[in-house]
């Protein structure tokens, strides 16, 4: 297997085109419909994704925002390319020993799906040709872009696909690798390394979507094909693995139909809805409302489609993808028939309407009219007959389940070409000096930095590093809290506080989290609490001063602890009497039950193993 | 394949290549950039070359004469563009009830050379129709090419061959003559085309793109195709507009020729009817037209294109110095002049003014709110100017009386001909009344 990464890091800095603030919103003042129309190159030279786009004929609606403007409407020309975050860039392009080019050219990159209103997203190439060591293994990085975010996409139906602007322009740096990843293992821990050092810059956006990973994959024989918008680092394997098993399934059905001699499926579809009528049920209910149902030969496939009790990648998914692509709910194969009420009989008048040999199989679409049907059938056709050449250059979407869907045909580079209404930017070799003279410590280094003066173990740092956190860690000991205490804040319990309130709205700022640690300082309440404060405080309008008084978790004196700790004791006389010391682990849970967030645990546990030793002690001494 | 030793200059040797070549650039420190030379931007810095990579992005790279060139033979052309119409011949659709679609040049759709990564208009008919495959949808469309200039290049001289050419196209047969334009011009064109044409047996529709063409947003294929279906189906017999209401690619004003404005630079609903609402709209459910539209004529139409170019048209602003505009109104037989507020300038203007006039020259009030009317009485300044001869144009934008004033002289001998002509309603474009509306 061959796989290339392209890590997609949105900037810190304002938007690239224009000078709208660049955060996110749920403020809508209105909405825009548009269309976009191919741009077509020479006629032959039609970029396949935008044909495929084109060819869907969809009405886009944007949202505008109270910060959307003209530029982003693609109503009037793009402001001069962010300073800034070219900067960034470059900086990022610098840290991975990348050559920049002498002259930047802003490039337009068609992309009509409706995500950038002007029907391009703006793209520049920074840098070539560097490289990034992870295990002492050397990757090289093929390029470093500069690019532009594209519109949050917030609904699709009834022919329309509904985007909100807010998200449009937001500058991404995009760090593309050569395909010289050989394993999942490996794959992950490139894409960490890659998102490190990003944050290394410490100008880079922190949160769910501001990180995004393509895949690029291949096996021996197959065919390059993006996976593209992968959020989640994790699945990271799962999608190269099941991509794997994919590209090889697709290999061996193309060694089967050339084994069988397969034919063609014919052009025209059949109308088999008089055969279907009566048997309406599931996935042919549209047959009750006036639909009609349409059928196409595959010579030769049987077998191969799969059935959906296996749970391994088959054909018969493939095939229902591209009708799906076309505006089909679905559509049903013979190798799972008979079945969604479809009884044996009518699978056999089927294949003799059909013709089909045993060695045939079939596929059935259910659409509301014929021209849907044949839409979705000729799909099908264009990919069966894919099937005779192995893997096609698809880009597909990262499902949640680790496996992906098809897309769209796999763009290539006659979508590019110069975007006029920007001047080329030239990179002078003092501005790269300058950076190179200021370039941030690199993650290793900082690491390592991190450990020896605070004292912190390797997988703690690592975590900040991770989390973006070094910036927040390094303020709020400068503030004279304790490392250990501020790295718990900013890795474990801000975990701990999204988990308890996974809606929560808002992030807590330094200041926040500096009266929390202070408070624990001064023994309001105990470390314990920490992420019941902030899942608080983070998922309302709340202060933490507020959150933490509504808490109920201060105001515990020692003589209330030490009362808790009696009625307990008191509780399970029996307990200790059989089990002594050992009593002590589970009346442990009993106590902190009552006192969780208020009072230190090791000090419970103390108070704790204290008692039960006096109990012991007294109860030998009534004995004697 | 053939290097270069290092007795040549390699910047030399790229500027002479033609655009397509592949060529390998090594600088001194060891950086090798492959790939197709394309046209450099004209702001690229000195000793600069573009290269389209093999990903297809476009990088500019500084050439220094210690570098190694090394340079690919020629790569085999792309093929051009096949007609895609073969069945009929461009320009052999005449059929009655045709549409007739005239351009004048500007770029109506562009065309990407992925070769060498530039933009070219497309012109021809069978061209045209590859890019806008749905035009013919509702009948056949007859696609000539006027006259091959932007916008901003188009003179009174093409104004005449245009009005010349809409009539023809009527003459044989057209049902409603489309003409795309470029816009920033666009409204003077629209002025010219009603003030000469006569008798319109049906739509006359002007339209233009504010969006590159070069850009899958452009507005342009959504108003070609409103405008195509306004000259097919719309009971209009006079000169229009038609371009986007909003920015939405849903719904399409469309303006008196002689009442619209481009009032934004760059926005597709940038065109605007003064001192009234649009004629009309048109949207999903077809071609809406207000009471007011001039119905059609049974025609034939009449072109009157006799002009005289000694005209002129003066801004006036505080600290415009009287003897300047002097100097410039000399020779004319007309002048237009854009006043403040009701219809006013400073007073040190009134004895060039008062000289002019009793020259014979026309001077002619408007005013550059560029809404609402000018009205002599309601200041001294104005009772002034009225007693020094100026003549009140009420509420003609300042464009559109410099556009009637050329033709005026065209049509008139004396002074007072002239006035008589520039008084006279020629195109309903004196609204006569201006209802309460939101002013835009």
């Amino acid at each position: 297997m061959k796989a290339g990464l392209e890590v997609h890091q949105q900037l810190a800095t304002g938007k690239l085109f224009c000078r709208c603030p660049a955060e996110l919103t749920e403020t809508v003042t209105g909405t825009v419909l548009r269309r976009l129309s191919p741009t077509g190159g020479e006629t032959e030279a039609v970029d396949p994704a935008v044909a495929f786009e084109a060819a869907r004929g969809l009405l886009f609606r944007y949202e505008t925002t109270p910060s959307s403007c003209l530029v982003e409407m693609d109503e009037e020309p793009p402001r001069a390319l962010d300073p800034a975050a070219l900067e960034v860039a470059l900086t990022v392009a610098l840290l991975l020993h990348a050559r920049p080019v002498d002259e930047i050219q802003v490039m337009r990159k068609i992309v009509i799906d409706g995500s950038n209103t002007s029907g391009f997203q703006r793209t520049t190439l920074v840098a070539t040709d560097g490289w990034i060591e992870v295990r002492a293994k050397r990757f090289t990085i093929a390029t470093v872009c500069l690019e532009e975010d594209a519109a949050r996409k917030v609904g699709e139906g009834n022919g329309e696909n509904r985007f909100r602007l807010d998200r449009l322009g937001v500058p991404l740096v995009e760090v593309a690798t050569a395909p010289e990843i050989s394993s999942a293992q490996e794959a992950r821990e490139l894409a960490e390394e890659i998102g490190l050092l990003l944050r290394a810059t410490r100008r880079v956006r922190r949160g769910i979507g501001t990180i995004r990973e393509d895949l690029n994959v291949s096996v021996p024989g197959g065919t390059r094909v993006e996976i593209k918008g992968v959020q989640e680092l994790r699945l990271l394997p799962k999608y190269l693995e099941s991509e794997r098993e994919r590209q090889e399934m697709l290999l061996s059905v193309r060694t089967t139909l050339l084994e069988r001699g397969a034919k063609t499926p014919p052009d025209a579809p059949r109308d088999v809805t008089v055969s279907l009528k009566g048997s309406d049920e599931g996935a042919l209910r549209e047959l009750r409302r006036d639909g009609v149902a349409l059928a196409l030969l595959l010579p030769g496939f049987a077998g191969l489609l799969g059935s959906p009790a296996e749970k391994k990648e088959r054909l018969g998914r493939e095939l229902a993808d591209y009708a799906r692509s076309t505006g089909v709910k679905g559509l049903l194969h013979s190798d799972e028939l008979p079945g969604h009420g479809i009884d044996a009989s009518v699978v056999e008048r089927l294949r003799r309407e059909l013709g089909a040999a045993a060695s045939d199989a079939f596929v059935v679409v259910v659409a509301p009219s014929r021209e849907v049907g044949a839409r979705a059938l000729e799909a099908v056709r264009r990919r069966a007959l894919l099937a005779f050449e192995g893997v096609p250059a698809e880009t597909r979407d990262p499902l949640p389940d680790g496996r992906t869907r098809y897309s769209r045909p796999l763009p290539g580079r006659d979508r590019m070409y110069p975007e006029t209404d920007v001047p080329p930017i030239p990179l002078r070799s003092e501005q790269l000096d300058a950076l190179r003279r200021s370039l941030p410590e690199l993650p290793a280094v900082m690491a390592s930095r991190l450990a020896e003066t605070h004292g912190l173990g390797p997988e703690v740092v690592r975590e900040l590093l991770r989390l973006d956190e070094v910036t927040r860690f390094e303020a709020l000991t400068r503030r004279g809290h304790a490392p250990s205490l501020v790295a718990r804040v900013l890795t474990q319990d801000s975990d701990g506080a999204r988990a308890i309130a996974p809606d929560a709205t808002r992030d807590l700022t330094e200041q926040e989290l500096d009266f929390l640690l202070g408070a624990v300082r001064e023994g309001r309440f105990a470390k314990e609490g920490l992420a019941a404060v902030m899942a608080r405080a983070m998922s309302g309008s709340e202060s933490v001063e507020a959150a933490l008084a509504g808490s109920g978790l201060t105001g515990l004196t020692r003589g209330e602890l030490d009362g808790i700790v009696e009625k307990v004791l008191d509780r399970n006389a029996r307990l200790i009497a059989e089990k002594g010391a050992r009593a002590v682990s589970p009346l442990m849970g009993e106590v902190m039950r009552e006192v969780r967030g208020r009072w230190d645990g090791k000090e419970v546990a103390a108070a704790l193993g204290a008692g039960v030793s006096r109990r012991i002690a007294g109860k030998g001494q009534a004995e004697s | 394949m053939n290097g270069t030793g290092s007795e040549e200059d390699p910047w030399s040797i790229l500027r002479s290549l033609p655009r397509g070549r592949e060529v390998e650039i090594e600088t001194a420190g060891g950086a090798r950039w492959r790939g197709t030379l394309v046209p450099p931007h004209e702001l690229s810095g000195e000793r600069t070359v573009q290269l389209k990579l093999a990903n297809g992005y476009n990088v500019g790279i500084r050439i220094s004469p210690q570098d190694r060139l090394t340079v690919f033979p020629p790569s085999p052309l792309l093929p051009n563009a096949k007609a895609v119409n073969p069945q009929r011949l461009p320009g052999e659709s005449g059929e009655p009830g045709h549409v007739s679609l005239l351009t004048t040049g500007g770029t109506i759709a562009s065309r990407v050379d992925y070769r060498t990564g530039g933009v070219r208009p497309v012109k021809e008919e069978s061209e045209i129709l590859a890019f806008y495959p749905s035009l013919e949808e509702g009948g056949p469309v007859r696609i000539r090419t006027v006259l091959d200039r932007l916008s901003e290049e188009i003179g009174p001289g093409d104004w005449v061959a245009l009005a010349e050419a809409v009539a023809a196209e009527f003459r044989d047969g057209a049902r409603g003559v489309v003409v795309a334009h470029g816009t920033d011009t666009l409204a003077y064109t629209a002025s010219a085309l009603a003030f000469t044409l006569g008798s319109l047996p049906g739509p006359v529709v002007l339209v233009g793109a504010q969006r590159s063409p070069d850009r899958p947003s452009s507005d342009g294929s959504s108003n070609l195709q409103a405008a195509v279906e306004l000259a097919r189906v719309g009971a209009l017999g006079e000169v229009a507009v038609l371009m986007h209401a909003g920015l939405s690619d849903d719904r399409f004003s469309i303006h008196r020729a002689t009442w619209v404005r481009k009032m934004h630079s760059s926005r597709r609903d940038a065109f605007r009817s003064r001192n009234g609402e649009p004629l009309g709209y048109v949207d999903g459910s077809g071609v809406h037209l207000a009471a007011g539209a001039r119905a059609p004529s049974t025609g034939p139409p009449t072109v009157d294109t006799r002009l005289d170019l000694s005209a002129g048209l003066f801004w006036f602003h505080p600290g415009a110095a009287p003897h300047r505009a002097q100097l410039a109104a000399e020779g004319l037989r007309g002048l237009i002049i854009a006043g403040t507020g009701l219809g006013h300038l400073a007073s040190g203007h009134l004895p060039w003014i008062r000289q002019a006039v009793e020259r014979g020259t026309f001077v002619g009030m408007t005013t550059q709110c560029l809404e609402g009317q000018t009205d002599p009485y309601v200041y001294a300044t104005g009772r002034e100017l009225l007693r020094a001869g100026v003549t009140y144009l009420s509420d003609l934008l300042p464009e559109v009386a410099y556009v009637k004033l050329l033709f005026a002289l065209g049509r008139a001998k004396t002074l007072d001909e002239v006035r008589a002509q520039l008084l006279t309603d020629w195109a309903g474009e004196f609204p006569g009344r201006h209802g309460v509306r939101e002013l835009s």
